[in-house]
């Protein structure tokens, strides 16, 4: 049963003189998962890229054999005929097609008849198959659905059975829970616990190490480049993990809580808070009031489509119609037209995706650091370039920032580096109320162990921070107070005592229909 | 990034250079003093277009309705000056306000409706031809009564004397040595207090030189034939101020960031409607006065003035490097690639080459250098990877 499907040896990859692989060693058997552990930066895109051909053979040093032969893709297309799939982070599902026929794209079947009635794709086969493909893995989803209208975790089954369609003997997931809840997480890896069971050989990168310790069979660490640890899942632990991906000792991960004061003047109080996404919609926000004090840290919890995220972006005037109910700010009524007035209010949001909301990818540090805060950095009229360049450098080194220049674009940087871009950007904006949206997604540990370091910090000169997180240990580790919001609803109230991960998963399915995702028994 | 820009005006250099062997080859006169002149005229004119069009390029949106704004507002200004008997200074000032405001509405349309600019300004293209024309009711509407000279018709005629045009050109380029020497100060002072390395003086100082012969050509060329003429100072000044405008202004910072990622820029709180709106008033202002420019050049207005301007608008931004996606351009660039649109036409035309091969070449020239950005931004995104 044990016998190697794809391994990699000795091998070493440059961009343009700079090492991103100096040397990685792996086998993956037929029928395992193989978990692959490293901080952001120690090379796991590039090795996927290798494995799924987009670095073409001869673009490396290095042995690549898949069944005990050269794998010399010279394409993608090589390594999916070869039997490959790599299911990404970020989706490529076409939106506005059903899900029937992204499992069918580009290979749909056609009509059976002659010439011109060939040419036409057969929609019911599609339909059909798509039905018995989803059916046979126990994927709960309707096939006729828009993929628009799914959830993260759902599109990510629909990956899935695209590549199951495409009768992929390796499957490589990258990051695949990193934008998923707790539950879908879940779901998902009883899919692929399920997927082993037939046999299936998968690779599973991720930093969500009690994952991978549920979930695989053999581990195999990556650090800048090596791979520098590789043992069979039951013979190693959690902290030896951490130790070698980091390569020292992690202290602990979250910063002391300072003891609790008398609270000053609340810094934001929100009370019967209901908002709809336009004007005719219901209310995704219903009843919300919350107080938020000045050196304090409240998380949010709640499930994907909670309206957590809603509620941050609506305080920051981003989203939705107000109903009913109040918002003040330092004492007055805030109701912002846009961010514009957040930002002069002293309102500040990080919103959970940095790509796509936070950072302008092909402009350097500097830009983006300072682009909400120019009119602080006005000289009659002008962008005064030096002082842009001090306040920058002092930001960035505050953050500690790795990058070789402030002028790089922050496409270059590290998942862990962007983040803290994000966040410096809301800092120089002088800000007395930050709102978080999961704030350390797609970072790697030593960085969140540095923003954490950096929340404390902005708790003891008394701001206060509103944080949504999917991710429990920190949600239960950097928290005063912890709310749960459950389909529009405050469900809980807890304090960091009372917040247990089964008090605040109980508190978020409190008015949610149970709506299972994945379901074997069901057929 | 920067290697990737200079590749790029070194490869547009390159083209410059062929197109003059070429062209001097085939036309000996095309080299001629007063033939160059006219060509810096006309280099002047596109020019100040692609700077604005520039201003909705950055942001990822797009004009197609400069070209007939172009004739529209030179036939406006002609038409109340000739029918209206105004004087031509009111009828200037009254052409560009009718610019702003057509140009206001656009971008207004644009940003509160959520049309595409596309579309919109695909609308502007016909609807200012046919205003255009019925303004001049299909005439020709010369620019000034009898050949006597008005302020408009004097906007292409006139010439800084080639004595005062070395002597602004000798300032100029020792202005831009002092500005690169203090920039270069600052930059070394700053990295000193930083402990940093301090920064290699050569670059700054290349540059300088290679912008400094670029001039002093320019000067001496023009110097044969009358001076330097006046459309060029006004590029000059709009140059500059477009400049200043995308590289040292809030309202530039914005347009490079809505062009990057919008979602961004609104989570920013960068107003971006307005910011819009306002790059099109001011695009709006650069098509009124190529309008003046233009008619002035053309000596009146007639219904073929502006045609397919817009188009070479584009063309010279793209080939300057700017993306049609938004987010990357400068004014360097446009003015290269204006120059590149320019040294073309000036050629095509000067060498009696048929219409219909024009519109070939004109293509031909937009279809590369789009294939040449895709081909380089390949290439650097394969060096980051």
């Amino acid at each position: 049963m044990t016998d190697t499907i794809l391994s990699l040896h000795g091998v070493v990859k440059r961009f343009s003189g700079i090492y991103a692989l100096r040397g990685v060693d792996f086998a993956l058997q037929r029928g395992e998962i193989h978990a692959l552990c490293g901080e952001n930066g120690a090379g796991k895109s590039t090795l996927i890229k290798i494995l799924s051909g987009v670095h073409p053979h001869g673009s490396f040093e290095g042995e690549y054999l898949l069944d005990g032969q050269p794998a010399a893709f010279a394409s993608v297309r090589d390594s999916q005929a070869r039997g490959l799939s790599v299911i990404y982070q970020e989706l490529p599902l076409v939106e506005e097609m059903s899900v029937a026929a992204n499992i069918f794209l580009g290979a749909e079947p056609r009509r059976p008849g002659p010439w011109p009635l060939s040419l036409l794709i057969d929609a019911q086969s599609i339909r059909r198959q798509a039905r018995s493909l989803l059916a046979r893995f126990g994927i709960l989803l309707d096939p006729d659905r828009k993929v628009s209208s799914l959830g993260a975790g759902q599109k990510q089954l629909v990956e899935i059975a695209r590549a199951l369609r495409n009768r992929s003997r390796v499957l490589i997931l990258d990051e695949p829970t990193a934008a998923l809840t707790e539950r879908e997480s879940e779901a998902l890896l009883s899919l692929l616990s399920e997927l082993r069971r037939e046999g299936q050989s998968i690779l599973y990168i991720s930093h969500r190490l009690d994952e991978v310790m549920a979930i695989a069979d053999h581990i195999t660490v990556l650090r800048d480049g090596q791979s520098v640890f590789s043992a069979p899942a039951s013979q190693t632990t959690q902290p030896l993990l951490v130790q070698k991906m980091v390569g020292r000792a992690l202290g602990d991960l979250f910063p002391p809580r300072p003891p609790s004061e008398p609270n000053p003047a609340p810094l934001l109080t929100v009370s019967g808070l209901s908002v709809a996404e336009s004007r005719g919609g219901s209310c995704r926000l219903s009843d919300v009031s919350l107080t938020l004090h000045a050196g304090e840290i409240v998380g949010i919890y709640g499930l994907l489509g909670a309206g957590r995220s809603e509620l941050l972006l609506h305080l920051f005037g981003a989203w939705g119609e107000r109903r009913a109910g109040s918002v003040q700010l330092l004492g007055t009524e805030h109701t912002p037209d846009g961010p514009a007035d957040s930002i002069a209010a002293g309102l500040l949001m990080v919103s959970e995706d940095r790509r796509r909301f936070g950072l302008v990818m092909d402009e350097s540090i500097r830009f983006n650091l300072t682009l909400s805060s120019l009119a602080a950095l006005l000289d009659q009229g002008l962008i005064n370039r030096r002082r842009e360049e001090q306040v920058t450098h002092h930001m960035a080194k505050r953050l500690r920032v790795k990058a070789a220049s402030l002028e790089q674009p922050v496409r270059t940087l590290s998942g862990g580096n962007q983040q803290k871009v994000v966040l410096g950007k809301s800092l120089l904006c002088q800000p007395r109320v930050i709102l978080l949206d999961e704030p350390t997604r797609g970072v790697d540990v030593g960085a969140k162990q540095e923003i954490y370091a950096l929340l404390s910090e902005l708790r003891r000169e008394g701001l206060g921070v509103l944080m949504v997180s999917s991710d429990l240990p920190e949600l239960l580790g950097m928290s005063d107070r912890v709310l749960v919001l459950s389909d529009g609803t405050l469900t809980a109230n807890l304090t960091a005592k009372q917040a247990t991960p089964e008090a605040l998963l109980q508190a978020a399915l409190a008015k949610t229909v149970e709506q299972p995702v994945v379901n074997r028994e069901a057929q | 990034m920067s290697e990737r820009m200079e590749w790029r005006d070194l490869s547009l250099l390159l083209v410059l250079l062929a197109l003059g062997v070429f062209f001097g080859l085939l036309a000996p006169q095309y080299l001629s003093a007063r033939n160059l002149s006219m060509l810096t005229i006309e280099f002047a004119i596109t020019s100040v277009l692609s700077l604005g069009m520039l201003l909705v390029i950055l942001p990822g949106h797009i004009d197609l309705s400069a070209g007939s704004g172009v004739g529209l507002i030179g036939g406006v200004t002609a038409v109340l000056i000739m029918r209206g008997e105004l004087p031509a200074s009111v009828a200037m000032a009254l052409g560009i306000g009718l610019a702003l405001l057509l140009w206001r509405l656009q971008g207004f349309l644009i940003v509160s409706q959520s049309i595409p600019a596309f579309i919109i300004t695909l609308g502007g293209l016909l609807a200012w031809k046919g205003l255009f024309w019925l303004v001049i009711r299909n005439q020709t509407v010369p620019v000034s009564a009898g050949g006597h000279a008005n302020l408009l018709s004097v906007l292409t005629t006139t010439y800084l004397p080639p004595g005062p045009s070395y002597a602004l050109i000798g300032l100029v380029i020792a202005l831009l040595g002092l500005f690169s020497l203090r920039g270069h100060r600052q930059a070394a002072q700053e990295a000193v207090r930083q402990g940093e390395p301090v920064p290699d003086g050569e670059l700054p100082f290349l540059r300088w030189l290679v912008a400094a012969q670029a001039l002093a050509l320019l000067g001496l060329t023009c110097g044969q034939f009358r001076g330097l003429p006046l459309p060029l100072l006004i590029l000059a000044m709009v140059a500059v101020l477009v400049q200043i405008l995308t590289k040292h202004t809030r309202l530039g910072r914005a347009l490079y960031a809505i062009g990057g990622n919008e979602e961004a820029a609104v989570l920013s709180g960068i107003p971006v409607g307005k910011v819009v709106v306002t790059a099109y008033t001011l695009l709006g202002a650069l098509v009124g006065l190529t309008g003046l420019l233009q008619t002035a050049y053309a000596g009146a207005s007639t219904t073929t003035v502006g045609e397919l301007m817009e188009l070479d608008a584009v063309a010279a931004c793209v080939i300057g490097g700017c993306s049609l996606r938004g987010g990357r351009g400068s004014v360097a660039g446009v003015l290269l690639g204006s120059l590149v649109m320019a040294c073309l036409l000036s050629g095509m035309s000067l060498l009696a080459v048929p219409p219909e091969a024009r519109f070939v070449a004109r293509g031909l020239t937009l279809g590369l250098a789009a294939w040449l950005d895709v081909r380089l931004s390949k290439m650097s995104k394969g060096s980051l990877a």
